[in-house]
């Protein structure tokens, strides 16, 4: 299970915002990039047709690490709506490489496959929260990484998650809902699938962070 | 990690595997100073897809299986010996697979046993059964040198030991014999160090083995 909201922000203001960030989170950023493919059951295959994620971790040393990610329906109902984030089902087991093939054996193939770059915090802020700010770019030829192009030039994606379980995924909610208030003058946080577009102040409050000089304390 | 080999038991023509052999074999390793040092166990999954249709058939693996090892408790390994996939995961991948719907594990087996000590060997001796079931499909051994890592360089070693085992175990006059079956683990990028994916390819060898060649079942 996972507490998760999203949003964009503009690439001229990815610096100021890695500036809070680096201020709020305490920790080092880590470079991020990876390889997300998204593969889909053939048809008749399953009780009903599935999905899932193989993510490719491509600044692992030595070599690259994969991840399998399924990802679950969100919680809905009151109780769901009253809460800022979103929280879901989600299930994560790191793979070994030729993992890929033995979904494909099975019976899963490609829908379709994004490359991710750009960094990531890591912390804990009474929850063990993870904020991504990242391009998401495209491939024109199957797995060509290389060939990566922006799927929105000029723009970038804010992810902020949370691992929760039944238990304790209202205090997850909370500890990401407050967090993210520190984010607002430069980016919008929101549940999945619910765009809010960018902070129409975000330039004044990027300009301020940069002058500054990073020494801001929040 | 140490090399081992996993021998299935091979029963004579016109004989049955029985609990009895298995005490005869784990007497065998005290036999010959080996130290019982405690029980083993290992769990296998037979996975099989599930069609919405049942009448329209995709080309997909009859072969799948899954297994959790005695030696690695957070891990599992799939195995898809026809297409020579092997492939580790943590232990989470299984609540994946039961998320996903799309294959579900129709036969369960267990494998557990003791292990024994003997001087820079371990040995494990096991029965293989259905899980809610003490019917005895099989028996198995792993037999693993712990001073060595090296498929290779363990082999004449591995070779000797075995030949012992076979020396002691046939004055007990069993009808059968430990097979070893040989493989070719490059075949599935599996490299000369010892790993558990190539205790999990062996498993999967030794269970297609014991389907083709062990009689059905004796109570006991």
């Amino acid at each position: 299970m996972e507490c998760v909201v999203q949003g964009i922000i503009e690439t001229q203001h990815v610096e100021a915002l890695e500036i809070l960030l680096q201020g709020l989170c305490g920790v080092q950023r880590e470079r991020l990039r990876v390889h997300e493919l998204t593969l889909k059951s053939v048809p008749n295959l399953g009780v009903v047709s599935s999905e899932v994620r193989l993510l490719c971790d491509l600044d692992q040393q030595p070599e690259p690490t994969w991840t399998v990610k399924h990802v679950g329906g969100a919680m809905r109902g009151a109780g769901a709506d009253q809460i800022s984030v979103m929280v879901r089902t989600m299930i994560e087991s790191k793979v070994s490489k030729n993992a890929l093939r033995m979904f494909y054996s099975l019976g899963y193939k490609l829908d379709h496959e994004l490359l991710k770059v750009g960094f990531a915090f890591h912390f804990q802020r009474n929850a063990h929260i993870s904020v991504s700010v990242s391009s998401v770019n495209k491939m024109p030829k199957i797995h060509a990484i290389d060939e990566a192009v922006p799927v929105t030039p000029g723009m970038q994606i804010v992810v902020v998650t949370a691992p929760a379980t039944p238990e304790n995924y209202s205090e997850v909610a909370a500890a990401v809902s407050s967090f993210c208030e520190f984010l607002a003058p430069l980016v919008h946080l929101s549940k999945p699938f619910i765009s809010t577009g960018v902070v129409p102040t975000a330039a004044a409050a990027a300009a301020s962070l940069m002058s500054d000089g990073g020494g801001t304390t929040l | 990690m140490p090399v081992k080999w996993v021998l299935y038991w091979q029963p004579n023509q016109g004989s049955t595997v029985s609990t009895q052999i298995l005490n005869e074999a784990a007497q065998c390793a005290e036999s010959i100073n080996g130290v019982k040092e405690g029980r083993w166990k290992a769990t296998l999954n037979y996975y099989k897809p599930m069609l919405r249709d049942q009448s329209n058939h995709p080309d997909l693996p009859r072969d799948f299986l899954g297994i959790s090892l005695a030696d690695q408790p957070s891990k599992y390994y799939f195995i898809i010996r026809s297409q020579r996939i092997v492939v580790e995961a943590d232990a989470t991948i299984q609540l994946i697979m039961e998320k996903l719907q799309s294959y579900k594990s129709k036969v369960s087996l267990y494998f557990d046993g003791f292990q024994y000590q003997l001087g820079d060997f371990r040995l494990r001796v096991g029965r293989v059964v259905p899980v809610h079931s003490e019917s005895i499909r099989g028996i198995v051994m792993e037999v693993e040198y712990l001073p060595i890592s090296s498929m290779e360089k363990a082999r004449k070693v591995m070779e000797e030991f075995v030949e012992i085992w076979h020396e002691a175990l046939s004055k007990r006059s069993l009808s059968g014999k430990f097979v070893n079956s040989e493989l070719n683990f490059g075949e599935f990028g599996l490299a000369d160090t010892y790993t558990p994916q190539h205790t999990g390819v062996q498993y999967a060898i030794v269970m297609a083995h014991m389907i083709a060649t062990v009689q059905p079942v004796v109570r006991g």
